[in-house]
Order: C-alpha cells, then sequence, then structure tokens
C-alpha cells in the first residue's frame, strides 16, 4: 500500500466500482454488444455468466424462504427483490436467445474452425453439434439419399461455398470510451478519424471489432 | 426458443436499459438496505436523499414511499439553452454529452483526471450517473427521452418544482423535433447525396432512443451503399494496391493521415 492508496482511502470522490455493479455492467454490455453484432461474440470470459447464474439461483432460494413469513416490513423487500430478478432473468433470457438465433442461423460455420468453436459455450456446442447432426440426418432420410453420393455434403466449399456466413462488413454503432484513431474503410475512401471519448460513431464491424477487442470502444 | 428480433436494441430495450439509469430520491419512509443482486441498496432515512436505480425509484414511487429529485439538465431554463445550442449556435450537430466524471489530480494541481482512472472497468451509461441531483445541467444524457419521459409521467408531482409539466414537454418537444431533423440530414454524410463515401461518421451527443428510432434506416442506407459500391471499392484497392501502397490491406488505413509512410515507404522501394 502506497500513499495513493491512503489518499484514495479518505478520498470522499473516490468509490471504487463494487464487484456486483461491475458483473451487471458486464452482463448489460455483453447483452447489447451481443444483440447488435452482425456475428457471435466470444462467450464472456472470467466465469462472469456462470457466477451471475449462481447468484440468481441463491436469490430464488431467498425469494422461497422469505415468502414463509408474511411480516408486511419484508413483504415490500420481497417485491423489490423479485423485480430486480426479473430484470436480471431476463438480461440472461434475452442473452442466450440472441446467441442462439445466431447460432441457428450459422451453425456450419460456427462449427467449422476451433477458433470459431471456442466462441461457444459448452452447452451451446453441444446444442450445435446434436442439432445438426439430427438435422443431417432427417435431410438424409428424407431427400439427401437419393442423391449422387458427391452431391450429398451439405458443407461443400468447392466452386461456390455452401456454408452461409454472416456479413462482417455490416454496419454498427459504437460509442467509443477513450480518445482513439478510428480507421473505417469506405466505398470511395478510407478515413481515418480522431475520435474522442463518448463519441457515437456509424461504421464497418470489420474495422469496429479490433476496438471492442481491445475495450477502446463497446456497441450500442 | 431463439431470439427473432433484427440485431439492434429495439424500443422497449432501450427503455428497459434505461431503467438502469440511476436517480436521486428523498425518501419518505424509513425502508432498510435490501440485498439484491446489484448490491445492497442504501439504507433510507428521511429526509437523506440518496442514489438509486430509477426502475427502484419508480417502484418507491408508486408505492409513495419516495420522492424523485429531478435532474437539472430536465429544468426548463437547463432545456432551452439546449434548444438555443441546438437551433441556433451549432444547428448541424447535436449539442455535446455530458462530461465525464473527473476529480482533481492529486500529481498535477490544475488538472482533473478522471475519476477511477486506474479502474480497468470503465463506466458508461446508463451506469454512469448522469440524471441525478449532482449531474451537471445544460447536457442531454444519452437516455435523455426515456428518463424524461419516466419522470414526467410516473412522477409528475415532484417535477412541479421546475415549472409546468407543459413548458417541459413543450420544450422537450422542440428538442425531439430539431435532433430528428439532423438524424435525417446525418444521411447526406453517409454518402446518399451520391458524392464521397466515406467509412466513418460520427454523432457525437445522440440519445439512446433517437438511435433506435433511426437504427433500421441508417443502417439500411449504409449497408446499401456498401452494396451499390462494393465493385468500385474492389477497383480502388486493387488500384491502390498496384500503386505500391500497402492501401486496402485488413487494416484499413492507408489514406488521410498515413499518407506520410506510405509515400515514405514508396521512396524506399
Amino acid at each position: 500500500m502506497d500513499i495513493d492508496d491512503i489518499l484514495r482511502e479518505v478520498d470522499p470522490t473516490f468509490h471504487s466500482i463494487p464487484k456486483e455493479k461491475q458483473d451487471l455492467q458486464e452482463l448489460t454490455r455483453a447483452w447489447i454488444a451481443e444483440r447488435s453484432a452482425p456475428e457471435l461474440l466470444p462467450w464472456p470470459p472470467n466465469g462472469l455468466f456462470e457466477r451471475i447464474n449462481d447468484n440468481i439461483k441463491s436469490q430464488i432460494e431467498k425469494v422461497e424462504e422469505m415468502t414463509g413469513d408474511m411480516d408486511p416490513r419484508t413483504n415490500f423487500a420481497l417485491i423489490v427483490i423479485q423485480t430486480e430478478l426479473e430484470r436480471y432473468k431476463y438480461l440472461v433470457r434475452s442473452y442466450l436467445r440472441a446467441r442462439i438465433a445466431k447460432i441457428d442461423k450459422h451453425t456450419l460455420h460456427y462449427l467449422s474452425t476451433d477458433n470459431l468453436r471456442s466462441r461457444l459455450s459448452e452447452m451451446e456446442l453441444a446444442y450445435a453439434t446434436r442439432h445438426q447432426a439430427l438435422l443431417h440426418n432427417h435431410y438424409l432420410s428424407s431427400f439427401l439419399s437419393s442423391f449422387p453420393p458427391q452431391l450429398q455434403n451439405l458443407n461443400d466449399a468447392a466452386g461456390i461455398n455452401m456454408v452461409e456466413t454472416p456479413d462482417l462488413d455490416a454496419a454498427v454503432f459504437i460509442r467509443l470510451l477513450k480518445d482513439v484513431f478510428v480507421e473505417g474503410r469506405g466505398v470511395d475512401s478510407d478515413v481515418t478519424m480522431d475520435g474522442r471519448e463518448s463519441d457515437i460513431v456509424i461504421l464497418r464491424w470489420s474495422d469496429a471489432k479490433p476496438l471492442v477487442e481491445a475495450g477502446q470502444a463497446e456497441l450500442v | 426458443m431463439a431470439l427473432s428480433l433484427p440485431p439492434g436494441l429495439t424500443h422497449a430495450e432501450v427503455s428497459f436499459l434505461a431503467e438502469m439509469e440511476t436517480v436521486t430520491i428523498v425518501p419518505r419512509q424509513r425502508l432498510d438496505s435490501i440485498d439484491l443482486l446489484s448490491g445492497k441498496t442504501p439504507s433510507l432515512r428521511p429526509p437523506h436523499r440518496v442514489d438509486l436505480s430509477l426502475w427502484l425509484a419508480l417502484l418507491l414511487k408508486k408505492q409513495r414511499r419516495a420522492n424523485i429529485v429531478p435532474p437539472p439538465w430536465l429544468h426548463p431554463a437547463s432545456l432551452s439553452e439546449i434548444v438555443q445550442r441546438e437551433t441556433k449556435e451549432n444547428p448541424t450537430a447535436f449539442s455535446e454529452p455530458p462530461p465525464v466524471p473527473s476529480r482533481p489530480n492529486i500529481h498535477q494541481p490544475g488538472i482533473a483526471a478522471r475519476q477511477n482512472n486506474n479502474e480497468t472497468v470503465q463506466l458508461s451509461p446508463p451506469f454512469q450517473a448522469s440524471c441525478t441531483a449532482d449531474a451537471p445541467a445544460g447536457y442531454l444524457p444519452y437516455h435523455w427521452m426515456e428518463v424524461a419521459e419516466m419522470l414526467l409521467t410516473f412522477a409528475g408531482d415532484d417535477m412541479i418544482s421546475l415549472g409546468s409539466a407543459g413548458e417541459i414537454r413543450g420544450l422537450l418537444r422542440d428538442l425531439t423535433e430539431v435532433r430528428a431533423a439532423k438524424m435525417r440530414d446525418s444521411t447526406k454524410t453517409l454518402g446518399a447525396d451520391g458524392e464521397n463515401v466515406g467509412g466513418v461518421v460520427s454523432l457525437r451527443g445522440v440519445g439512446a432512443m433517437e438511435l433506435a428510432e433511426n437504427r433500421g434506416f441508417i443502417l439500411g442506407v449504409v449497408d446499401g451503399m456498401r452494396r451499390i459500391g462494393a465493385s468500385v471499392e474492389a477497383t480502388r484497392r486493387e488500384q491502390e494496391e498496384e500503386m505500391g501502397g500497402p492501401g486496402g490491406g485488413g487494416g484499413g488505413g492507408g489514406r488521410g493521415d498515413d499518407g506520410d509512410d506510405d509515400s515514405d515507404e514508396d521512396m524506399g522501394i
């Protein structure tokens, strides 16, 4: 502990952000990003999602305990807790559903390389693999088996690639979190913009991605 | 099971987000701290002001357990100042977003450093306190439209201290209209008028609801222009490559500030 830490402790203007609030912000950002980005983003690191899920579970248990005693004073606290619980559950559900929608749309693409597979959580990977296997079997038994063998593949890359991929050049909105140079490719010219913090910028996702990954910008 | 909504937040999702903004309340009843998922709430002791999430503040308000302190920017004087700025002083750009919370730097007196600078996590709307009683007047926060609407609808009687609800709503409507016109005009810089189509457009100061409203249109224009110009762009990149500059490549750069670098490399060859 050096002098800075001591000064910070007595400094009334300094509030370090509590862990719970950080988690909420991270979950919210992940949700907004997943809702806005054209491709599937990596599963949140550091066990964020698992931690939030555990917290939700223990909060539900607490609600079940509290509904036992009908003291009117704890009653209001219960309403507040349940309201918040619903808000968290909505965030989690919407986040997962947005991911599943992307996985469903481009299953073969996300299963094609190890790098892309690593973006999926364990559960999502199991879901995608089984779903794809079921689908393939179904196609085989209903019509694919009557095709010549060389035409039975669903992921032919020769000639025109059969595997559909998300449009990585789709435009997105980002908010800059730091003062950074923003480089964007355009039709007639490539632009470098001297971006300032809290700028809202429209650009292609492929140009925005490095900034978002470096934590210098967030999707909005 | 899978979400069937198009990419980008919808209006309902944006207002859900806006409810995470922090506001200041004056409690009317005692209430002990509640252990929530987002941390413990401060215990309420009237008449001490506390900062809470908007959704909780509205819940307390509906139960008549608290009054909400209007944020300074919602004051008619502040709003008309912003209208003035949006229409007269800078008729093309949106007004500035609220400044980043800062505090004096111990090492460099006179120079303010941003709060929590050494934290790895950076707060941004809706977690930045831009709707509390301490928020600066004269700046519209990112969720201004939603917060103003919710406060006027559900806590209208607390906003009386500012002036008549009609006056505030009138000013808000003026703002909405002025800014909607700017939003529409911004498509000109997106290249819809057939001139130079660049890659980056800044909409500094825009609000969340305004984005949600125009997202489909703007992204449609940008993506449409890109598809139409795809062959032009490919030709340009080929030419740039032939001319020796690393131009097109993956990174993007190649023009503008990078111009010097390119010519240096040319000399080398």
